[in-house]
């Protein structure tokens, strides 16, 4: 049986975060992981809040209100001080990051307006720098460029939208640039071969001309992978202008670079991620967590850990699941599920952007992140949940989802650092004493 | 107005209306046939895909079996690309009294089904998944039918002798006069625009709406009662013979392996508009139990969607051979003539049916309304295959996959779960011209996996907004219209994959596009504001 001060299960945004705090704080951290988490869905923006329901144009001073309106919303468990924290932190992270000086910009305190792939202008507050380029909310002329072997973006469906919004002048050009011959290329495929020079000497060849005086140019977010930084650069000297990218459909490339700098930076720090473990449960006594068992092919290994950070996602993801009649589960560790309506109540509503009565279920959690029954008592002392778990958010439709995956990761390595500390203090001055 | 003249005036473009079609034009009629939305948009496009060998009315209702037993092999020669020749059992389960059974084999003796019973060991080699604990076991000749295929190429067919097929156009009224109908007036329901049609002869194949139709010639008396029942697809093909309870019919006891998926059916629900029947969860778990009772650990399995179809179950005050009001009466059909029943000529009803026997409804429609005309020419369906069979081949489940691997290099995949590449998508969206998303999925299963439609609807609304050459607004129109449509049909069943799908598709669609927070469409300005200004 191995043994770490913390296993973390979830190899996410949150998961990612409370690992990498906690390794570069001096803890031995292990993470389990199914596989690779949301960050390779995931447009890769921090979206702090973007609706309440109302759209929100400065985040952090809208905090606190929302979490007054919504109780046990995971925003008011860590607060705005709490999200004010885990931004820069996290920003930070990539100042030396593998992929420097490929850089993260923005602060919590206002939204930008950045364009998605089908025109709509959404609020992102932190954003990779390559994205920053499409803030909208001044309006501006907009050049969309797609390709046509990617069929996960469409400039021209986007660009008519985006000029459907005041102040913007929008129009998509398709390429027929072609890697390696293919029809049918995905987003991973472009960024490869937007890290090379040729390919995106082709580009810029069939672009440059094209464009308006004042014209900023769009491409779908798969400007390399190897070293955004300088494809992005590139294109914005050679076409001696502001050039941006839209996230696209999954596989996503900004969130694979997420990924790759937080795994790095755990590297780093002494720790790992260990990808096909599956967590099937804990080893207890009591209250206390001594271990996570982990099926890895055929076999169940167990960790030994004083502490464990549960970042397994929610639906999407496959940490909470719900069977046909409806009863709520959690899949690692079997916490108990808050937010499921009774059976005989409507769990979903008949219309797709209307109220839905389960849409904020997950695990319910005290104000130390310590998951809860329906009494409100903890189930385990030293297990912190964190992400897209936890209970009482609608992040699809907030536009909170980062925000709270890296606030929540981000304070649940605070609290045990903190905790960890004292008792290291205590220890200390037991034995001084 | 502008105006438009046939012999026929079909009214309905469902698997009768279409079949009516196929055989008035083989006839030489001049047709038109009208349906306020798409083909195969009604009853016919929700059901569970059975083409019945009868097995399932040889007990209470002789007739019907024996028309199933014709049609059947009928069927399988003339749409055979529509057809999955899949067998189907009759399994008594733990709950069914095994005395049925020899009910069952007299009456299949009695229709001429060819059925036979097989030891239990032998029916779970063929099906393993089936309840170990079944206590016999008959083969019958039951099959799988893709009714959208059917349907097209029927009205394909009909379309090449002649018809005009004209989908989105509704029935206003019924022109009467001269002791008859004369024919009608509709809108179409697109551009808004209306037009008169004169037939000599008008036939009611609107199924569970025949009663507001009839109602426009000032005919009282007859009802419809639509009877809702209920399907759902599940993931997988947990058979791929068609499983049938061998008991009296009763709810969730017909397990239906159609293409990629299988359909546990079905409900009969009294609804009382047959465009309002909603599903309710309560009725998705009597699916389910159903289900279970067959193969065991299906509520395991992925439920993809659930739909529901409405059944026309006709009452007539006059009770004459085409009243019927609940499951115990016959699935018959029947042709209901209004010369004889009210007095009002060139008109007839198609009351009662299924799909199995839409040739034979078409016939008997087609012979009827021959004699009331004095012109009789013989039909000529029974042999004859409308196009897109002419290999006689049935349908494979590998067909698509063999089709698609021929040219993974040379097209792109929109539709990764149904196979539809990127060609087949444009040609279709050109010559349908609609820009209705959901029509594209009934034609060529679009977002019918099991992603639901996660990946491929942004791809096919790009594709469409180039290929139609649409703005940002009627492109946007079609895309949030498309995902209600589908969520209509994943809501009551979202638990286990599917609901994982589902978040999957809210993060794709709420979260990476925003598609809630699409512009408004553009608010028509009043003049006095403009001049104001």
């Amino acid at each position: 049986m191995s043994r770490h001060d913390v296993v973390v299960v979830g190899a996410g945004m949150a998961g990612l975060t409370a690992a990498v705090r906690l390794a570069e704080g001096g803890a031995t951290v292990l993470v389990l992981a199914k596989g690779v988490g949301a960050t390779h869905l995931s447009p890769a923006t921090i979206d702090v809040l973007g609706y309440a329901p109302d759209r929100v144009d400065r985040p952090l001073e809208a905090l606190a209100a929302f979490a007054e309106r919504h109780p046990g919303h995971p925003y008011g468990v860590v607060g705005a001080a709490g999200v004010a924290a885990a931004v820069p932190w996290f920003a930070e992270r990539f100042a030396d990051g593998p992929l420097a000086p490929y850089a993260y910009t923005g602060t919590a305190d206002e939204n930008l307006l950045l364009p998605t792939a089908v025109g709509v202008l959404r609020p992102s507050a932190v954003v990779p720098e390559t994205m920053a380029g499409g803030d909208l909310r001044d309006g501006g002329e907009v050049c969309v460029v797609g390709f046509r072997a990617l069929k996960d973006f469409h400039p021209r469906l986007a660009a008519d939208n985006l000029s459907r919004h005041p102040g913007v002048t929008a129009r998509g050009i398709e390429l027929d640039c072609v890697p390696e011959g293919r029809v049918d290329v995905n987003a991973l495929g472009f960024a490869r071969a937007f890290d090379d020079a040729a390919f995106r000497k082709d580009v810029v060849a069939r672009v440059a001309g094209r464009l308006h005086a004042e014209e900023r140019v769009a491409f779908p977010a798969v400007l390399g992978i190897a070293d955004p930084h300088a494809v992005w650069s590139e294109l914005q000297d050679r076409l001696g202008r502001p050039v941006f990218e839209i996230p696209t459909l999954p596989p996503s490339v900004p969130g694979m670079r997420v990924f790759a700098t937080l795994r790095e930076r755990l590297r780093r720090a002494g720790s790992r991620v260990v990808l096909n473990n599956v967590v099937t449960g804990a080893e207890h006594r009591g209250g206390t967590v001594t271990g996570v068992r982990a099926r890895v092919g055929l076999r169940d290994v167990v960790h030994g850990a004083d502490w464990v950070v549960l970042a397994t996602g929610g639906f999407a993801s496959g940490g909470v699941e719900l069977d046909s009649r409806w009863a709520g589960r959690e899949v690692a560790l079997g916490l108990p599920v808050a937010g499921i309506p009774a059976p005989g109540e409507e769990r979903f509503g008949p219309a797709y952007f209307g109220e839905h009565p389960m849409a904020r279920a997950g695990v319910a959690v005290d104000a130390d992140q310590r998951p809860v029954g329906a009494d409100g008592a903890r189930v385990f002392d030293n297990v912190l949940v964190a992400g897209a778990t936890l209970a009482g958010a609608e992040p699809w439709r907030e536009k909170s989802g980062e925000g709270i995956s890296l606030a929540t990761g981000h304070r649940a390595a605070g609290l045990i650092l903190d905790a960890a500390g004292s008792a290291q203090r205590s220890a200390v001055a037991a034995t001084e004493g | 107005m502008a105006r438009l003249q046939a012999d026929v005036l079909i009214i309905g473009g469902g698997a009768t209306g279409a079949a009516t079609a196929w055989d008035a034009a083989l006839r030489g009629f001049d047709v038109v046939l009208v349906d306020r939305a798409d083909l195969a948009e009604g009853t016919s496009g929700r059901f569970h895909g059975l083409l019945h060998s009868g097995g399932r009315y040889v007990v209470k209702d002789r007739v019907a079996a024996e028309e199933c037993v014709a049609e059947n092999a009928i069927v399988r020669r003339i749409l055979p690309d529509a057809v999955e020749d899949t067998g189907g059992l009759f399994v008594t389960t733990p709950d069914d009294d095994p005395a049925y059974g020899d009910r069952f084999m007299e009456g299949c003796r009695a229709a001429g089904l060819p059925a036979e019973e097989i030891p239990v060991a032998e029916a779970l080699r063929m099906e393993p998944r089936l309840n170990p604990g079944i206590q016999r076991a008959f083969t019958v000749p039951d099959g799988a039918i893709d009714v959208w295929k059917s349907v097209w190429s029927l009205a394909a067919g009909a379309a090449a002798h002649g018809a005009r097929i004209l989908t989105y156009h509704k029935v206003l009224d019924l022109h009467v006069g001269d002791g008859g109908v004369t024919g009608a007036r509709v809108r179409n329901e697109l551009t808004g625009e209306e037009l008169d049609i004169e037939a000599g002869f008008t036939l009611n194949a609107s199924g569970a709406w025949a009663a507001q139709i009839v109602h426009m010639a000032g005919i009282e008396g007859i009802g419809v009662i639509p009877g809702k029942g209920i399907m759902i697809a599940m993931n997988h093909r947990l058979v791929n013979t068609v499983v049938n309870r061998c008991t009296m019919p009763a709810d969730g006891d017909i397990l239906v392996p159609i293409r990629t998926v299988s359909a546990i059916g079905t409900t009969d629900i009294r609804a009382a508009d047959p465009d309002e029947i909603p599903v309710t969860q309560q009725e998705v778990d009597q699916m389910l139990d159903g289900g279970e009772r067959l193969v065991p650990g299906l509520r395991q399995a992925r439920a993809l969607r659930v739909w529901a179809g409405v059944r026309p179950l006709f009452q007539d005050d006059r009770s004459g051979p085409a009243a019927a009001d609940t499951r115990d009466v016959s699935r018959g059909h029947a042709v209901v003539d209004h010369a004889e029943r009210d007095g009002v000529r060139r008109l007839l009803t198609m009351s009662g049916g299924k799909l199995t026997t839409m040739r034979l409804m078409a016939q008997d429609l087609v012979d009827a309304m021959c004699r009331q005309l004095g012109d009789e020419r013989p039909c000529r369906t029974e042999h004859e295959r409308p196009p897109g069979h002419e290999d006689g081949r049935h349908m494979q489940i590998g067909d698509r996959l063999r089709r698609r691997e021929a040219t993974l290099r040379d097209e792109q995949l929109i539709c990764e779960c149904e196979l539809i590449g990127r060609s087949r998508l444009e040609q279709t969206m050109q010559t349908r011209g609609t820009l209705n998303l959901d029509d594209v999925r009934r034609q060529l299963r679009l977002g019918m996996g099991p992603c639901q439609g996660g990946f491929c609807i942004y791809r096919a609304t790009g594709i469409l907004h180039g290929v139609e050459r649409l703005d940002g607004e009627e492109a946007s129109a079609s895309l949030t219209s498309f995902l209600q449509e589908r969520w209509k049909g994943v809501w009551p069943i979202l638990y286990g994959d599917q609901l994982r799908q589902a978040r999957l598709d809210d993060w794709i669609f709420q979260g990476l596009l925003d598609v809630e927070h699409l512009p408004e469409a553009a608010a028509v300005v009043p003049d006095e504001e403009l001049s104001a200004s």
